[in-house]
């Protein structure tokens, strides 16, 4: 399939978009939503045009091949493009309903809200102990009897507890990548956000390590919404409800997991899908 | 049932900013003050150097001053301020320092980065390293006391305090700066290079010289001329070594000639003129002569160095519009200029030897025996070039040597010089690099032979004087008996309270510089400015601290002034280190603390910082070791000889381990034991931060594994 033919098919997608949009809508569960999102690196359009929801307490995943946008994508859900130098948005990202983009609102205080964990393991370079309360500290919480429960259960939530416990003061560097990969996230659950972005949280560990993860994602459903990124096509199957199929900065496809990987509705989608590119 | 999205609607007023009051702004607003305090400095000495040197261009009108060779200061009836010799001098000695410093630098460097075992290698690293941390009174009473009179004796000279003397020290201590920056464009040069050379069956030396130097050609430049700009600006050794004669070298190449430098000068006169005296401000004027050859040489070392890095990261594209355009008029006409160059030399050369006339008429003769050449030789001229240009190179080479030998001598000498680059020459690519190997390894011999040398001289000479007493007594019969504590103690208490000085404010503005600052007109001038107070010679600082602190401020000669002085000379040592290794912390740990929902200031004190703090120590480390190394910016600020008590006070004068090190040395005769006590104490003392300051840094670079 040859470029051109591509991006004609992309054009084509927007009006059928909103019909999905609407059909999910109707649970009125949602804790994210994107309206007509944009987004520019200098000159760079990396978001176009984006609408898309985010349902409480389901796992929502975004794939497409590599420099579609999805990391940016997953990036402005808590303005951790404001980072980054050159980087201009336009359009809104609601979260409870709220323009997260609008006036008089914190970026910090998003993010307590909704959390985020990364593709490589940064855990800082300190003991376990005061890696998972961090969070808490800097959000000014001083109660020593709470900080130590606020570790416990984060740290069993992440299912590290039993590895760790023993070695709370050493450095957490000194921890494997997927015991790692899991103090980041008990980490990000210390300080209770309600939603957690991954960006490709498994894409730098073994396989054990990855199952070890996405079982915790399934956990963490009942309590959390989960946004991932993932290059893993059998992974967003695997754990996701809803899916977000990208391309060249376009949000192509989005509906319910089952759906997408079964039934998709656009070509592309599909091509996607079953490998013909990527 | 109310719908979720309604619920939530009501209690978002907890995303929004509380209150007015921002922390991250006002935490900007102070990094950046500390910042740019760097170069308000730098333009407040400008200033500063101006104001106190006055009218004086009025009444000695510049061309005396720069072209007149009569500086007789303190002549009752008519003072005189030529300062041609003195300015000339201060070249000289430099030149001469760069002649030894230069090629040995290079090939230690060579082989540092390319030849040596890694073992080897290493640990020639840390001790140049280490090295460039000797005092430089301690360099100075070396050759005073050792080279001076090994001059005399064996060379013959009528004295020993020569041009010679002087540029062997500077050449020595200019190493440690030549070969750290050389070694590391060398080993800078990517890897691929030289697996891509060596895979065509290229044998080592000739990946060397024909692909890694080439690369790193413009680092290695930066490295000289750093290098150069470290000779010129020192005052201590060679105030000592150089013998302070006010004359020119007849002919311009007797080194066994004394000399007389800007910084010496400026070191043994203005402890006794009277503030605003002509004669002061006559060495305000020196001072702002000094001042723009370093600022001239800081620019062009860093302005080279910042293309070297550029090129390397590849930012550098290959014509663009915004490139300053002389140095690429330079290279376009690399071989014309230096022909140019050599042609001049050539003609001065000649109107030496001959009279003018005859000199013109030589050189007319040679041109037409070329332009004949190019005529009816069947070959081009090109191919002649090579050896007209040896053939320039040798004949002034001849002639360098038959000022010092007889004519024969000389020219045997070139022929033989020329022979073995002919043999080298054409030897086979294998016993070439042989050859050249042993060459580099002998030179980077002579480096570490010639710096061990003078360690082993201070250590084996000062031991006997170290005993219980001489640790923790006062000094007697004007330091000829007793001990050196209160200078000790005076040392310790001006490091520490430059340190204390220095560090809150070099830290944050190495914070601004990595954290904050964006590339742009303002980043670029403090920059600059904290480039050049880097390289700004020691003893304007001292200069300045005497115009500021202690006359302005009416501080007097004081601990505080000198204090003060050395924390601004030590300012961009730990801005500089401070801005690299927070750098070097990885951008993942700030999204890391962001995306908790910290604040930038939050993310940096509490998770970069500590990350970075390793560095930071080896910055404050380093900028203590060079605190107390240091003579010139505390010689008229805070430094005195003789003080009934230690100080009580900021406010009261100090005596100093350097200090009183040059005083023993210059000034108070049958001293030589005590001396050279105090050189040790005082090297032992350097050495032990300097070699923290490595080890520190070197187990944070084998720790850290993110
Ligand atoms: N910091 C940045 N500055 C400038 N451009 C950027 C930046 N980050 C990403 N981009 C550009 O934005 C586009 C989208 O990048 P993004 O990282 O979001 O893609 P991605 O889908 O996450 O890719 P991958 O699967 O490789 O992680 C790309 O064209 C990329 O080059
Ligand atoms: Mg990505």
């Amino acid at each position: 399939m040859n470029l051109k033919v591509k991006t004609k098919l992309v054009k084509e997608i927007s009006e059928s978009q909103n019909a999905d949009i609407e059909k999910i809508k109707a649970g009125n569960d949602i804790i994210i939503e994107c309206k007509n999102l944009n987004l520019w690196y200098d000159d760079n359009h990396a978001l176009k045009d984006i609408n898309m929801i985010v349902k409480k307490n389901k796992v929502t995943a975004i794939i497409g091949p590599s420099g579609c946008g999805k990391s940016t994508l997953i990036r402005s859900f808590n303005r951790m493009n404001d980072v980054i130098e050159g980087c201009k948005t336009e359009g809104t990202v609601e979260f409870r309903g709220r323009n997260i983009y609008g006036n008089r609102i914190s970026a910090m205080k998003i993010r307590k809200y909704i959390g985020m964990i990364f593709q490589k393991p940064n855990p800082f370079p300190m003991s376990i102990y005061d890696n998972i309360l961090y969070g808490p500290k800097i959000h000014r919480m001083r109660d020593k009897k709470k900080l130590e429960t606020i570790l416990k259960n984060s740290l069993e939530m992440a299912v590290l507890w039993d590895e760790v416990k023993d070695r709370l003061k050493d450095s957490a560097l000194g921890l494997s990548g997927g015991q790692q990969q899991r103090l980041c996230i008990a980490r990000t659950l210390a300080i209770e956000p309600e939603v957690i972005l991954m960006d490709e949280p498994t894409s730098s560990l073994d396989p054990i390590a990855t199952a070890k993860i996405e079982e915790l994602i399934n956990d963490l459903k009942e309590k959390y919404t989960v946004i991932i990124v993932t290059h893993n096509m059998q992974q967003a199957a695997r754990i996701s409800d809803y899916t977000a199929f990208m391309y060249l900065g376009e949000l192509i496809e989005f509906g319910e997991t089952e759906q997408i990987f079964e039934n998709p509705q656009e070509r592309l989608t599909e091509n996607y899908i079953t490998g013909r590119f990527g | 049932m109310a719908s979720t999205t309604e619920i939530y609607e009501q209690d978002t007023t907890e995303f929004e900013i509380e209150g007015a009051f921002d922390t991250d702004k006002l935490v900007h607003l102070i990094l950046l003050m500390c910042a740019s305090l760097a170069t308000i400095v730098v333009f407040f000495i400008i200033f500063l150097l101006f104001q106190n040197a006055g009218n004086f261009f009025r009444k000695v009108p510049l061309e005396e001053f720069l072209f007149d060779d009569h500086w007789l200061p303190t002549d009752e009836e008519e003072p005189q301020f030529g300062a041609y010799n003195i300015i000339a001098g201060t070249l000289l000695v430099a030149f001469g320092a760069m002649v030894i410093a230069v090629p040995l630098g290079i090939l230690t460097a060579i082989f540092i980065a390319e030849i040596a075992p890694p073992k080897i290698s290493k640990f020639l690293k840390a001790s140049v390293e280490l090295l460039s941390g000797v005092p430089s009174v301690v360099f100075g009473f070396f050759g005073l006391i050792i080279l001076n009179k090994y001059i005399k004796e064996v060379l013959g000279a009528p004295s020993g305090a020569t041009w010679l003397s002087g540029s062997i020290i500077l050449a020595i201590m200019a190493l440690p700066t030549i070969v750290t920056v050389a070694e590391d464009a060398i080993s800078s040069v990517p890897m691929h290079y030289r697996e891509a050379s060596l895979a065509m069956g290229a044998t080592r030396w000739q990946t060397i010289s024909k692909v890694i130097l080439p690369g790193a050609i413009s680092g290695i430049t930066a490295a000289v001329i750093l290098g150069l700009g470290r000779a010129i600006g020192e005052t201590m050794a060679v105030l000592m070594v150089t013998g302070n004669n006010n004359v020119f070298p007849d002919p311009i190449t007797d080194i066994f000639s004394p000399l007389r430098t800007i910084t010496g000068t400026i070191g043994i006169e203005m402890g006794e003129v009277p503030a605003n005296s002509l004669h002061y401000r006559a060495l305000f004027a020196l001072a702002i002569v000094l001042f723009l050859i370093t600022f001239i040489i800081n620019l062009t070392a860093n302005f080279i160095i910042s293309r070297f890095n550029k090129k390397l990261r590849g930012e550098l594209k290959s014509k663009s519009r915004n490139q300053i355009l002389i140095p690429e008029i330079i290279k376009e006409n690399k071989k014309t200029i230096t022909y140019l160059i050599l042609s001049i030399l050539f003609g001065w050369l000649l109107t030496n030897i001959f009279d003018i006339i005859n000199a013109v008429i030589i050189s007319l003769i040679l041109i037409g025996i070329i332009l004949v050449l190019r005529i009816i030789s069947p070959f081009k001229l090109e191919e002649y070039k090579f050896l007209i240009y040896f053939y320039m190179l040798f004949t002034l080479l001849a002639w360098v040597f038959s000022t010092w030998f007889d004519w024969e001598t000389a020219i045997l000498m070139c022929l033989a010089l020329a022979g073995f680059i002919f043999i080298l020459k054409i030897l086979n690519p294998i016993n070439q690099q042989r050859v050249v190997f042993s060459i580099i390894s002998i030179a980077a011999f002579i480096s570490v032979l010639s710096l061990s040398i003078i360690i082993y001289y201070i250590v084996s000479n000062g031991l006997p004087a170290i005993t219980w007493e001489f640790l923790t007594e006062d000094s007697e019969d004007s330091g000829r008996a007793g001990g050196i504590f209160p200078m000790i103690v005076g040392t310790l208490w001006l490091t520490v309270g430059a340190i204390i000085y220095a560090v809150p404010i070099g830290v944050a503005a190495g914070i601004y510089l990595s954290e904050y600052a964006k590339e742009g007109p303002i980043t670029k001038i403090i920059r600059t400015g904290i480039d050049n107070l880097n390289g700004t010679p020691s003893i304007v600082f001292g200069l300045f601290g005497l115009a500021f602190f202690v006359l302005y401020l009416d501080f007097g000669i004081s601990m505080i002034a000198g204090q003060l002085t050395l924390a601004l000379m030590i300012l961009p040592t730990i801005i500089r280190t401070t801005e690299e290794s927070v750098k070097s912390i990885p951008q993942s740990f700030r999204e890391g603390s962001l995306a908790l929902g910290s604040t930038k200031w939050q993310s940096i004190s509490k998770v970069v910082l500590p990350a970075a703090m390793p560095g930071i120590t080896t910055g404050m480390i380093l900028g203590m070791g060079r605190a107390s190394g240091e003579t010139a910016p505390i010689l008229f600020t805070a430094a005195v000889f003789k003080q009934k008590s230690l100080p009580r006070y900021v406010i009261q004068p100090v005596m100093a381990l350097t200090y009183h090190l040059f005083v023993l040395a210059t000034s108070i005769p049958d001293s030589d034991t005590q001396a050279a006590g105090t050189a040790l104490v005082l090297l032992v003392l350097v050495m032990i931060m300097y070699s923290f300051a490595i080890y520190v840094r070197n187990s944070y670079q084998k720790k850290k594994n993110w």
